[in-house]
């Protein structure tokens, strides 16, 4: 028996990038996320090579559930193409041997900044959300110890008198994305600046979300089939976006969100913010055999 | 398929790297070895806040990153983490250390007395355009003390401990491979000490320095004395597994011990130690860990706040994500915005209309 014959041939870096010890001390942090639905894991976060802020949490997610035989679809924004979710996806496959997708049906693990794609999510796909602040009481109380307090007390008042105050000044609810929400009916979360068009997607939902924020070192999720429910009175329904009526003016679909495009003159064109369902409209338009998957909103009415 | 065709951003985003790549031109060895052994002070920087002690790597992640600091930190810090804990030093204790520069600023002279060592401090910072001018700058050759400095030196603190000025220290009996690693588990508060004194120690240099300024300004409660400051070369003695131990090579380290008022008839001490030699970061860093314990919550002297933002890989990735796309969240806010003009406008109007319809009649 020689030492050679003991090790794995060097590598300049673990399958995956991460290293065992950390990809075990992610997937411990990832099971207590599931137990607890909605409540932040603190973990390591180890540095990846991307600066913080870009993806890094959700990478080290994706990073752990990957194996070769993943397919990857990494979106930011919506878009298949954006600059940084390029580079997140070649990454990934670079490090892991993943095939890459575009198309929402085809992947098993979703990576997103900020967008829930528009074709219903199935059991065996795993939804990774980047976040950048974890925390939906910093607003209203910055120190985190202090914060981590009142999630273990469900001390929600300050923030529930945020919104109250919102509706007394302007009428309504002025939070835009990041709608703050009841996991569970126990913690409340930030579901990562995804729009309020995206978070019923999330409820009752057939695949798991993690949200993780790497450079704030907190991760959680939503387990499948556990209610995730916007903070809201009950004589003020929640409101998503104003985009039902509108249409993309390149693919033609309409009831999706959409991307605002100021033109010169004045006045807006819209295009669909899922981008490969826009290009699969048109694939489908011109005739190319494509399949679009059932969505979560039909003719621009939530119905899953 | 116009589509995608007005897209393209992989393609973008590889030939904005090659740009910045080009800008830099061919990195070879003899580039990297000049960086290090004409940067010294930079690499130190470099490798304090990567937590990485190789002047030979520092000096690579400058020069793949043309000097942007933010980004050779980040570099070493991704290929660090990647690398096992293959063993665990022994703990450096300040006599032990090889000493060059150890300066006290709270006695006139100190036990093992004041060793100026290599400082900038006394000299006239007068920038040397002559070398511009095609004359070179050599350093006139140092002339050796007629006795030398002792190669260690005792701890200030120490004899005050011995005089009862200082608080006895409590020896730790934690073992070496139970101690605390920021680099392994997240940063939690209250911070352990280990923890808080490892964060100190990669923080990044400018950030600690303008925290512990505001400190020394006032908006901390204590005005630091340099206790000790010291510059030195620590052995990393560790164990063979035969059971041995032995010096696996030396590391430059610099510490600073600040001392401000007296608490429960001891001096008040604060602490911080860092790779490389860097003066001004563990000066200000020892005196936001001297300020912290009776520190408000939210200001710049309370250990969450200054351990938070003075991450510098952090702080800078975040700072630079504001240049991503936020453009739906923005439209989020937008749809928000929109709603609740025409509410308003909806309101005001109200009045009018129903007063021109009467007067149509």
């Amino acid at each position: 028996m020689s030492l050679s014959s003991l090790t794995r041939p060097w590598a300049a870096t673990s399958y995956g990038f991460l290293d065992a010890s950390a990809k075990r001390e992610l997937r411990r942090k990832m099971l207590k996320a599931i137990a607890v639905p909605g409540c932040q894991m603190p973990y390591a976060s180890r540095e990846v090579p991307m600066a913080r802020g870009w993806g890094t949490g959700g990478l080290q997610v994706t990073l752990t559930l990957v194996n070769p035989t993943s397919t990857v679809k990494v979106i930011d924004q919506g878009a298949d193409d954006g600059v940084n979710a390029a580079s997140i996806r070649r990454f990934i496959s670079r490090v892991s041997g993943a095939s890459e997708t575009w198309d929402t049906l085809a992947a098993s693990i979703v990576q997103s900044r900020h967008r829930v794609p528009e074709e219903v999510m199935r059991e065996d796909q795993i939804l990774v959300l980047q976040v950048p602040n974890p925390e939906p009481l910093r607003g209203v109380e910055p120190n985190i110890s202090i914060a981590r307090q009142m999630h273990a007390d469900a001390d929600y008042g300050k923030l529930w008198l945020t919104l109250y105050e919102q509706i007394v000044r302007k009428g309504r609810i002025m939070q835009g994305a990041a709608y703050p929400s009841m996991v569970n009916g126990r913690h409340v979360m930030t579901p990562s600046p995804i729009p309020r068009w995206d978070v019923p997607k999330l409820n009752m939902a057939k695949h798991l979300t993690f949200l993780s924020a790497g450079r704030e070192k907190r991760l959680f999720a939503v387990p499948p089939f556990t209610r995730v429910e916007p903070l809201v009175f009950s004589d003020r329904p929640y409101r998503v976006e104003d985009h039902a009526d509108l249409t993309c003016r390149r693919s033609g679909v309409s009831g999706y969100f959409m991307n605002e495009l100021p033109i010169d003159g004045g006045g807006s064109a819209f295009e669909v913010s899922d981008s490969n369902l826009g290009i699969k409209a048109i694939q489908q338009a011109e005739g190319t055999p494509v399949e679009i998957g059932k969505t979560w909103y039909r003719n621009g009415e939530f119905s899953a | 398929m116009a589509y995608v065709a007005t897209r393209g951003g992989e393609k973008a985003i590889e030939q904005a790297e090659r740009l910045f790549r080009q800008d830099l031109g061919t990195i070879d060895a003899s580039r990297v070895e000049t960086i290090k052994q004409t940067m010294p002070y930079l690499i130190d920087r470099v490798m304090g806040e990567a937590s990485l002690y190789s002047e030979e790597l520092a000096a690579l992640a400058l020069a793949q990153t043309g000097g942007e600091l933010s980004e050779a930190v980040l570099v070493l810090r991704a290929w660090r983490t990647t690398q096992p804990r293959i063993a665990i030093a022994r703990p450096v204790q300040q006599d032990e250390i090889l000493t060059q520069r150890r300066i006290s600023a709270a006695f006139k002279d100190i036990p093992g007395g004041q060793i100026l060592g290599p400082t900038l401090d006394y000299s006239h910072r007068v920038l040397a355009t002559d070398v511009l001018e095609g004359k070179p700058y050599a350093p006139p050759a140092v002339e050796a003390a007629a006795k030398p400095a002792p190669s260690r030196q005792p701890s200030l603190a120490d004899w005050q401990r011995q005089q009862g000025l200082v608080a006895p220290a409590n020896a730790s009996d934690v073992a070496p491979e139970d101690i605390p690693d920021l680099t392994r588990e997240p940063l939690l508060f209250p911070a352990s000490r280990a923890h808080r004194l490892q964060s100190l120690a990669r923080a990044e240099t400018g950030g600690v320095l303008a925290l512990g300024y505001s400190a020394m300004r006032g908006y901390g409660n204590a005005h630091p004395t340099v206790n000790e400051l010291r510059l030195g070369e620590a052995e990393v003695v560790v164990r063979h597994p035969s059971g041995t131990e032995f010096s696996a090579g030396r590391v430059r380290v610099s510490q600073a011990e600040v001392t401000s008022k007296e608490k429960g008839g001891f001096l008040e001490l604060g602490f911080a130690a860092t790779f490389g030699w860097n003066e001004v970061k563990v000066i200000a860093a020892a005196t936001l860990d001297l300020n912290s314990a009776e520190a408000p919550v939210g200001s710049p002297v309370h250990e969450e706040f200054y351990l938070y933002h003075t991450e510098s890989v952090e702080a800078s990735g975040f700072c630079i994500h504001f240049k991503l796309p936020h453009y739906v969240t923005f439209q989020s806010i937008l749809d928000a915005m929109r709603d609740a003009k025409a509410k308003k406008a909806a309101a005001e109007q109200k009045p009018a209309e129903t007063r021109q319809m009467e007067s149509a009649e």
